[in-house]
């Protein structure tokens, strides 16, 4: 029943405001802050099991019920979307706040239903529904519509071969109620086609070299609150998908697969690497960075090794918590300088002494600084591929670590350091609100830099 | 052959009946009436007689039986279809009570319930002839509702109707005769002998019938009249016929390729209506790309989603079948949804089609554009609507029934009607900070259609009822 409420009750919020449209920023801040930190404590509540629930949905032609629930896999990631939420609705800087934090919510509620799921038709109904609110948002808050339409229609041909995959899964199965289900595996002449369109659909929503054109623009174009939400949570709804469906499922077909996915993921890694580097607006530094390091999970899932794949999970939270929080803070320099071009910023340091350090821890757990959660991922991971024998693929990854450290610093200094830069209107400095919305993602990315062990336990299942 | 009528044949047709009747007291009521409330009198005794045919002719599901000689057969198929039409007469009569248009209303609700009790007919026969005089009745009133209102393009929409529609049926006309000579019977029932099958009057009479049929259905390549008929003709003889006339057409179809074809020719003889499905399936959704007028982009929806349902119907299985039922009843609300919303925005049954009125309606009406977007999200098929789960109950049965070819095209034109539907919502939302919110009068019959349209397609897609006990009889 809590799985439900805590699906439930974010939407429904979030329809609400959609409906008044509260133009009054404080208490729509409060009402969504409130609620995203409900989702939270009853995500804590659901860690220790139970709160399941189960209803009967179809039973022909295969049985299917809307069954959420939470595994020791999806629970971080409610964990993490419950923080990112938060910390995203308390940084909303942008007109018609009301709407926009009713948008947030429902994306919330969407995707908390996308990793509760314990049925694959009911994932790839969220899998559908999650894009909506990113979609309306692009179209009332976005520069161009063409990105809107790029996201909604990349997307949603990913949720269509989704769709298809479902039912040619629940027909040969008989059932689609196997989410967190460790005696599921499916075998037949079909079932590479199967993999292949949870696959495809995986690889957009990630997204992986070839099919990223998507994520720069809807990156760039996205309010920063949306996008910190996107970029850390949504962006891993495809490698969730990787592991609670096409490792747990259909093992053998992944192995199969695994040299093409590790191409692409090496692939990924370096251009988005090489991009960031040379990008002039500092969102689209970022999103090439994430291009970058979602490429080295796809690498670590694919190697079929359970050290990597505990290294993926914590990778995964690290990536969330420091694109969330990069995110937000350029949000907070666009905001005040009204540019984000890394040509035109500059010397911001001087004067915002806050700023520049939210904006310089969030850069160094980026490029992996021990001690902070992205460098328990990467040494994790790249042990683990390591092991896995895949040695050229490490040596690949060497180098988009050292690229990130390049693109971090750069990104840094062009917006914190050098000589002021005369024309650019001077602003106050972090307030004490925007620096609360930070603070959760910063303090998790502690937490989990020195004790990632909690999130390693769920490995053992899924690798046999 | 002697036919026997008893009073049980009768009974059969009684929800006919009732509407046929009910059509009648609309005219003598609209004698009585006085001017300004004439049409609100037409629309509540077409709602009550339509109400009432639905309670009898639910009282026949599960009680089967072949009435005037096998010629109108009562079961739960017919049953099923026959509350499909009656729902969507009843969403479209409704739609009266919100257009502008005010002359002739009550003549107009009269012909439109004829035309329901032509569907309702189609949806039973059970040979050639009832078949063709159902067709024919629905046909009939609607070539006169096409042309009612005063413009050239209604006129123009009558017309082309008229020549075009009378092309369908003189091309199923000819085929039923070809069937007749090969069986020398009208009953459907007789179609099954095995010693047809290799007879090529059958072969050639079922392709004359099935190009009938698919010319109805406006399916790709004789779709071309949809989209001008549909654009000219009023807001609710448009939402009648995008529903019933396809749902009376569809159940025509079920029954004469579920029952009526002797064992062994189904897979080549229809072979061809399947690839025309699939062609329907692009180029409706292709062809909606590029249009600015709501009732020429349902039209062309209409093309595409009359292809989905015959990827249901492929492999002839019952579950297929099923799941058709299911997707034509969620196709009639999200449609009847649709064209309530349209009602609701127009003032002179004009302006509510326009596409260039829904730019910022989100701004300017958000309950009334939100209900829009629900729509025109169940026609692409997304949650949580009744179009999502409708989709894949669809492609599981082609997964199931062996053409998953046919549910990959389904996938690709899907894909595609995306962005046609995601622009009018993109429209819709798009800030426009000169719309200031505007007040009109409410136009409470057409609120109730759309809500009621909501409701059930979100309803239907949490407790999916697809009735059992509905495959179609012949005798």
């Amino acid at each position: 029943m809590l799985a439900l409420l805590i699906i439930l009750v974010p939407i429904a919020v979030g329809l609400v405001m959609l409906a008044v449209k509260s133009e009054n920023v404080t208490t729509s801040k409060a009402t969504g802050a409130i609620v995203a930190a409900a989702t939270f404590a009853g995500a804590l509540l659901m860690q220790s099991g139970g709160a399941e629930i189960s209803i009967r949905w179809l039973s022909r032609p295969f049985t299917s019920a809307l069954h959420f629930g939470a595994t020791g896999l999806s629970i971080w990631l409610v964990l993490l979307l419950s923080i990112c939420t938060f910390s995203a609705i308390l940084a909303v800087n942008v007109p018609r706040a009301g709407a926009f934090i009713g948008h947030l919510l429902i994306l919330e509620g969407t995707m908390l239903g996308l990793f509760l799921a314990k049925d694959l038709l009911v994932f790839a109904l969220f899998w559908d529904l999650m894009l909506l609110p990113v979609f309306f948002t692009l179209i009332g808050w976005g520069r161009h519509h063409a990105t809107a339409w790029r996201y909604f229609i990349y997307n949603f041909a990913g949720g269509l071969t989704l769709l298809l995959a479902t039912a040619a899964f629940g027909v040969l199965y008989g059932s689609t109620d196997v989410i967190g289900r460790s005696d599921v595996h499916v075998i037949g002449s079909w079932v590479p086609w199967i993999f292949a369109g949870f696959a495809f659909a995986f690889l957009v929503k990630t997204p992986v070299w070839p099919l990223h054109t998507w994520m720069p623009l809807t990156y760039a174009d996205t309010p920063p609150p949306m996008v910190a939400v996107v970029s850390a949570v949504q962006s891993k709804a495809g490698l969730y998908g990787f592991i609670a469906i096409g490792l747990a499922f259909m093992p053998d077909y992944l192995r199969d697969a695994a040299l093409l996915l590790i191409v692409l993921g090496a692939i990924s890694l370096l251009y988005g690497a090489f991009t960031a580097l040379v990008q002039t607006d500092a969102k689209r530094v970022v999103a090439y960075s994430s291009l970058s390091h979602l490429g080295l999970i796809v690498i670590a899932i694919a190697s079929f090794n359970v050290i990597a794949l505990q290294g993926a999970l914590i990778y995964m939270i690290a990536h969330g918590l420091f694109s969330a929080a990069l995110f937000l803070i350029l949000g907070y320099v666009e905001s005040r300088e009204e540019t984000r071009s890394l040509t035109r910023l500059g010397g911001l340091g001087a004067q915002n002494p806050r700023l520049a350090g939210a904006l310089c821890i969030a850069a160094l757990a980026a490029l992996g600084l021990p001690g902070l959660a992205g460098f328990a991922g990467e040494i994790v991971i790249l042990t683990g591929v390591f092991q896995a024998g895949w040695m050229w693929s490490v040596i690949v990854a060497l180098v988009a670590i050292v690229l990130a450290s390049a693109y971090m610093l750069r990104l840094y200094q062009g917006i914190m350091n050098g000589p002021q830069v005369a024309d650019l209107p001077v602003r106050p400095d972090l307030s004490w609100l925007e620096g609360i919305a930070v603070a959760p993602l910063v303090a998790a990315l502690l937490l989990v830099g020195v004790n990632p062990h909690a999130l390693t336990t769920f490995a053992q299942g899924f690798i046999r | 052959m002697n036919i026997t009528v008893t009073g049980a044949d009768w009974l059969a047709v009684a929800p006919l009946s009732i509407v046929a009747v009910a059509a009648l007291v609309v005219l003598l009521g609209d004698l009585a009436a006085p001017k300004n409330v004439d049409r609100y009198l037409a629309i509540g005794i077409a709602i009550v007689g339509l109400a009432v045919a639905a309670v009898d002719c639910a009282t026949g599901y599960g009680h089967d039986y072949a009435a005037f000689g096998a010629a109108f057969i009562v079961g739960g198929f017919s049953v099923v279809f026959q509350e499909i039409i009656l729902v969507c007469a009843a969403g479209s009569i409704i739609l009266y009570g919100a257009t502008g248009t005010t002359e002739r209303v009550p003549g107009a609700i009269a012909l439109m319930l004829w035309s329901t009790c032509g569907a309702m007919l189609m949806a039973g026969a059970g040979n050639l002839m009832t078949i063709f005089l159902g067709l024919e009745l629905l046909s009939l009133a609607l070539y006169c509702l096409c042309g009612l209102a005063d413009r050239s393009t209604s006129r123009e929409s009558a017309l082309k109707y008229l020549i075009l529609s009378s092309t369908a049926s003189a091309f199923m006309l000819y085929g039923m005769a070809l069937l007749f000579g090969a069986s020398g019977s009208v009953a459907l029932a007789d179609l099954v002998a095995p010693g047809l099958a290799s007879n090529p009057l059958l072969w050639m009479g079922a392709g004359l019938f099935l190009i009938g049929i698919v010319f109805k259905l406006s399916l790709v390549p004789f779709h071309t009249w949809s989209p001008d008929v549909y654009e000219g003709a009023p807001l609710p003889v448009t939402a009648f016929m995008s529903v019933a006339t396809k749902a009376a057409t569809l159940a025509v179809f079920a029954r004469f390729i579920y029952a009526a074809l002797p064992a062994g020719v189904e897979s080549a003889l229809l072979l061809p209506v399947w690839i025309v499905a699939a062609i329907s399936m692009i180029a409706g959704n292709v062809g909606m790309l590029a249009q600015r007028d709501l009732k020429r982009l349902i039209a062309y929806s209409g093309i595409a989603q009359a292809g989905y349902i015959l990827v249901a119907l492929a492999g002839e299985t019952p579950l297929g079948l099923r799941y058709a039922i299911y997707y034509i009843a969620a196709y009639t609300f999200m449609n009847l949804g649709a064209f309530a919303v349209a009602a609701l925005l127009s003032n002179d049954g004009e302006q509510g089609s326009t596409l260039t009125n829904y730019r910022g309606l989100g701004f300017r009406r958000p309950i009334v554009a939100g209900l829009m977007t629900f729509f025109l999200l169940a026609m692409a098929g997304l949650p949580p609507t009744a179009g999502f789960l409708g989709k894949i109950l669809i492609l599981s049965t082609s997964v199931n029934a062996g053409f998953t070819w046919l549910g990959a095209v389904l996938i690709v034109g899907t894909a595609i009607s995306l962005y046609a539907y995601a622009k009018v919502i993109g429209a819709m939302y798009a800030h426009d900070p000169q719309h200031t919110r505007d007040v009109r009068p409410l136009a409470p019959l057409a609120w109730i259609s759309a809500i009621a349209c909501f409701v059930l397609l979100l309803v239907m897609t949490f407790y999916p009822l697809t009735p059992s006990n509905v495959l179609p009889l012949v005798r």
